[in-house]
C-alpha cells in the first residue's frame, strides 16, 4: 500500500531529522558530577531513561494543568498543583532540571509512551487496564470519583442517571466506572479535556460530571453561583507516577524516591496542602 | 476563590500569540522547502516522482489536520523507536502539512506559465535547473504569492488545532485561562479576536496582491 | 521497545467506526446543505442588499474566515450558555459548521456572480426584472457552475475539519476514535484505520461532487468546464 509506505517514509525523514539535531546537542556531558548517578555498568551505559536524565540534568514530566487541586495554573498563570508540587520535588531530588510537558488528560499516557515525557505524574490512578500499558510506582495519594452536578438536579445514586446527560472525560477513571454503574438511558458525553467537561458542567450544558472529588469541591468552591454538590461516590482510588515498559532504572529508582518521601512526610505534606485533607495510610506496590 | 479575568490573564493569552505565530512560521519554513520539492516533483518529467508527489499531496489534503497531528504524536515514536519532544513533533506535524498544501499551490503557479516561456528557456544554453531556476521559477513566485499568503492564514489558524492535544499555543492559553476564570463569554471572543487581528492583514495583504499581479498580468479578475 | 502493532483490535471495532464514519457524513452534508442555503441569502443580500447590510454580511464573511473553527464552536457551545442558549453538542457542531460553511461559500458565490458578465445583467434591467428575479435567473446558475469545483474543494475542508467537533463532545468518526483508543490504549492502530476513513470518504466525496458537476453543467458539451485544470 503506497499509502503506508509514504507514511513511513515521511516518518523516517522526519527522524532523520530529529535524529541529526540529537547528534548535535552536547555528549558526554559530566554526569560525575551528580549526586546521584548510579554505578557505571555495561548494561547502564546502553542508555537507560533514568542516565539520560541524570546525563541531560533534564527530567521530562506531564503536566495536567486543567484539573484542580493536582494540576492548576496559579494566579500568576503559572502550573501549580500537588502533583507539580510532587513533579518538582523528584526533579529536585534527582538534581535535575525539571521540564512540564503540558498534556490533556487523555494524552498522559500516550505522551508517555511517545516519548514525549520520561515520567507522568497527572494523578494517574492504578488500573489494572493501564497496567498492561505503562508500568506504575508506588502510589504517593489517594483520590475518589463522584458525580458532580448543580443543586437543582435529583441525581442520589447511579440509577438516577437514567435520562440525564452526564459529562466524562476520556481517559480518566471515571470513564471507565461510570458507564458501567449507569442505567439504560443514561446519555453519556465525552470530552478530551478535564477543563471541557468542568466547563459543561458549570454552563449547565451537562446535567451532572464524574470527576476526582477534590476537582469537583475545587470547581463548586470557584463557582458559588453554579450551585454544584457531590451527588454520589463512584470509586476510591490510589494513583501514582508511571513510566514506560521496560524503563526498570527509572521505576526503581521511583520506588526508591516515593519510599523516602513517604516516610519522611514531604508527600503527606504536598498532599495536605493543595487537598486540604490529611493523606490515608498508603498501600505499598 | 473565584479569580476573575483580569490584566494578567490576558497578558498570559497575550503571551500565547507568540507560540502561535513561532509555530505557524517553522511550519511555514519546513513547508516552503517541502512544498518547493513538491512542486517540482509535480512538474517533472519523471512519472515516478509525480506519481509519488501526487500520493503525498492527496493523503494530507484528503486527511483532517487532527488525525496527522495524532499519527505523528503517536506513530512517530511507535515506528522509529525514537523519542520526540512535544515541540518537534509538533512542528513536524504542520510541516508536513503545510508541504502538501504548498506544494499543490506552487505546482499551479508553475503550470500557469506560457509554454513559450519553457520553450524560450528550452532555447537558452542553460541545464534544466538553470532554466527552472532563472526562468520559470521567478515568473511562477510572483504569481503565487496571493495564494500564499492566503494558505498562511489558513495555516495560523490550523494551529489552533494542537490545543486538543494540549500542546500551549493562543487557543490551549485561552482553555486555560477559562479553566480557572469559568469567563468563556469573555475569553473566547478574546481568542478570536487575536486570531482575527493576526489573520485578517494578511487576508487583506493576499487579496491586494492579487489584485496588483492579476493587473501586471493582464488576467484580469479572477473567476 | 519494539512495538507490535494490533489491528486485530481495529477490527474487533469496526461497526463502531464506520456508524462514526457515517455520522460524519451525516453532519457534514447537513452542514453543507444549511450552510450553501445560508451563503446563497447572504450573497445575494452583498450583491443588492443596502450598503449596511452588505457592510454586515462583508465583517460576518471576514470574521468567519480569519478566526479558527475550533475557537466558533468553542464560542458556541462553551460561550453562549452564558448568555442562556444551550444546545446539544451535536446540534452545536452542526451549527458551527453550517455558519462556517456558509462564510467560505459566501465568499466563494460572491466571486461567482462577479464573473457574470454585466450586459446580461443589465439585459435583465432592461426586460423589468426585479433584482431577485435577475439574481435567480440570470446570475445563480452561471454562478454557480463557475464556482463549483471552489465549493466542491470547499466541502471536502468542512468535512475533514468536522473532526475537530469532538472537543465539545459530539459524536462523529474522529470522537469514537478517541474513546476506542483511550479504553484499548491502541492509539496509532485505531487512528491509522480513522484516518484511512476519512481518505476514503474524502476521495469519495470528491468523486461524488464531480459526477454531479458533469450531470448538471457539462452533460450533452463536447468541452470541459471550469473543473478542467
Amino acid at each position: 500500500m503506497k499509502r503506508r509506505q509514504m507514511l513511513l517514509g515521511a516518518a523516517a525523514s522526519g527522524a532523520a531529522g530529529v535524529a541529526a539535531m540529537a547528534a548535535l546537542s552536547p555528549i558526554g556531558s559530566a554526569s560525575a558530577q551528580t549526586p546521584v548517578a548510579p554505578p557505571a555498568s555495561p548494561a547502564a551505559t546502553a542508555g537507560g531513561t533514568l542516565d539520560r536524565i541524570i546525563k541531560d540534568k533534564k527530567i521530562r514530566i506531564t503536566a495536567e494543568v486543567t484539573s484542580p487541586p493536582f494540576g492548576i495554573l496559579d494566579k500568576d498563570n503559572q502550573p501549580d498543583g500537588s502533583e507539580i508540587a510532587t513533579a518538582r520535588q523528584l526533579a529536585k531530588d534527582l538534581g535535575v532540571d525539571l521540564e512540564l510537558v503540558q498534556v490533556t488528560s487523555p494524552q498522559r499516557i500516550p505522551a508517555l509512551l511517545a516519548g514525549r515525557a520520561d515520567v507522568a505524574i497527572s494523578s494517574l490512578s492504578i488500573t489494572v487496564d493501564r497496567a498492561k500499558t505503562v508500568m506504575f510506582a508506588p502510589p504517593h495519594g489517594a483520590l475518589s470519583i463522584v458525580v458532580a452536578g448543580a443543586k437543582g438536579k435529583q441525581i442520589r445514586n447511579a440509577a438516577d442517571m437514567a435520562g440525564k446527560k452526564i459529562g466524562l472525560t476520556r481517559a480518566t477513571l471515571e470513564e471507565a466506572t461510570v458507564p458501567k454503574m449507569a442505567p439504560p438511558g443514561t446519555n453519556i458525553v465525552m470530552f478530551d479535556d478535564i477543563a471541557a467537561t468542568m466547563q459543561a458542567m458549570v454552563s449547565g450544558q451537562v446535567d451532572a460530571a464524574g470527576m476526582s472529588a477534590f476537582a469537583a469541591k475545587s470547581v463548586a468552591d470557584r463557582n458559588p453561583k453554579a450551585n454544584l454538590e457531590n451527588k454520589f461516590t463512584v470509586t476510591t482510588a490510589f494513583y501514582a507516577a508511571a513510566v514506560r515498559p521496560g524503563d526498570y532504572d527509572l521505576l526503581q529508582f521511583l520506588r526508591t524516591w516515593v519510599f523516602l518521601n513517604k516516610n519522611n512526610g514531604v508527600l503527606a505534606g504536598i498532599y495536605r496542602k493543595y487537598t486540604e485533607v490529611a493523606l490515608i495510610d498508603l498501600p505499598v506496590l | 476563590m473565584s479569580r476573575d479575568f483580569d490584566w494578567s490573564a490576558f497578558l498570559f493569552i497575550l503571551g500565547a500569540v507568540r507560540w502561535t505565530i513561532v509555530l505557524s512560521l517553522i511550519a511555514f519554513a519546513g513547508g516552503a522547502i517541502g512544498g518547493l520539492v513538491l512542486a517540482i516533483a509535480r512538474t517533472s518529467r519523471f512519472v515516478v516522482l509525480r506519481g509519488l508527489a501526487a500520493v503525498y499531496i492527496g493523503v494530507i489534503q484528503g486527511t483532517p489536520v487532527l488525525m496527522q497531528l495524532f499519527i505523528v504524536f503517536y506513530g512517530l515514536a511507535v515506528l522509529t523507536g525514537l523519542r520526540i519532544d512535544p515541540w518537534p513533533a509538533v512542528t513536524i506535524a504542520f510541516t508536513m502539512y503545510a508541504a502538501a498544501f504548498l506544494g499543490e499551490i506552487w505546482r499551479g503557479a508553475i503550470q500557469a506559465i506560457p509554454r513559450q516561456q519553457w520553450e524560450a528557456a528550452a532555447a537558452l544554453p542553460l541545464s534544466p535547473v538553470a532554466q527552472m531556476r532563472n526562468v520559470i521559477l521567478p515568473q511562477a513566485f510572483r504569481i503565487a504569492i496571493p495564494p500564499t499568503v492566503g494558505f498562511l492564514v489558513q495555516l495560523i489558524k490550523g494551529t489552533s488545532i494542537a490545543s486538543i492535544i494540549g500542546f500551549v499555543e493562543l487557543t490551549r492559553a485561552g482553555q486555560l485561562i477559562v479553566n480557572v476564570t469559568f469567563q468563556p463569554m469573555i475569553v473566547y471572543p478574546i481568542i478570536a479576536a487575536l486570531y482575527f487581528a493576526l489573520c485578517w492583514p494578511l487576508s487583506l495583504a493576499a487579496l491586494r496582491l492579487e489584485g496588483r499581479i492579476d493587473a501586471a498580468l493582464g488576467i484580469g479578475k479572477r473567476p | 521497545m519494539k512495538y507490535v502493532f494490533q489491528f486485530g483490535i481495529v477490527r474487533d471495532h469496526l461497526p463502531e467506526l464506520i456508524h462514526g464514519a457515517w455520522l460524519t457524513l451525516q453532519l457534514s452534508f447537513s452542514a453543507f446543505g444549511l450552510g450553501f442555503a445560508l451563503a446563497v441569502v447572504l450573497a445575494f443580500l452583498r450583491d443588492a442588499g443596502p450598503t449596511p447590510v452588505r457592510r454586515a454580511v462583508g465583517a460576518y464573511v471576514e470574521l468567519v474566515r480569519n478566526t479558527p473553527f475550533l475557537v466558533q464552536l468553542f464560542i458556541i457551545y462553551f460561550s453562549l450558555p452564558e448568555l442562556g442558549i444551550r444546545m446539544e453538542a451535536t446540534t452545536a457542531a452542526l451549527i458551527g459548521m453550517s455558519l462556517n460553511f456558509a462564510g467560505y461559500a459566501t465568499e466563494i458565490l460572491r466571486s461567482g456572480i462577479d464573473a457574470v458578465p454585466n450586459p446580461q445583467i443589465e439585459a435583465g434591467h432592461s426586460l423589468g426584472f426585479s433584482r431577485l428575479e435577475i439574481f435567480r435567473h440570470i446570475i445563480v446558475f452561471q454562478a454557480l457552475r463557475t464556482v463549483y469545483p471552489a465549493l466542491a474543494s470547499q466541502f471536502v475542508l468542512l468535512m475533514l475539519g468536522s473532526s475537530i467537533v469532538s472537543a465539545i463532545s459530539a459524536e462523529e468518526l474522529t470522537g469514537i476514535t478517541n474513546t476506542l483508543q483511550s479504553t484499548t490504549f491502541r492509539a496509532f492502530e485505531f487512528y491509522f484505520v480513522a484516518t484511512g476513513m476519512y481518505l476514503a470518504m474524502a476521495l469519495g466525496a470528491r468523486a461524488l461532487l464531480h459526477a454531479v458537476y458533469w450531470s448538471a453543467f457539462e452533460r450533452g458539451q463536447p468541452t470541459r468546464g471550469a473543473w478542467a485544470r
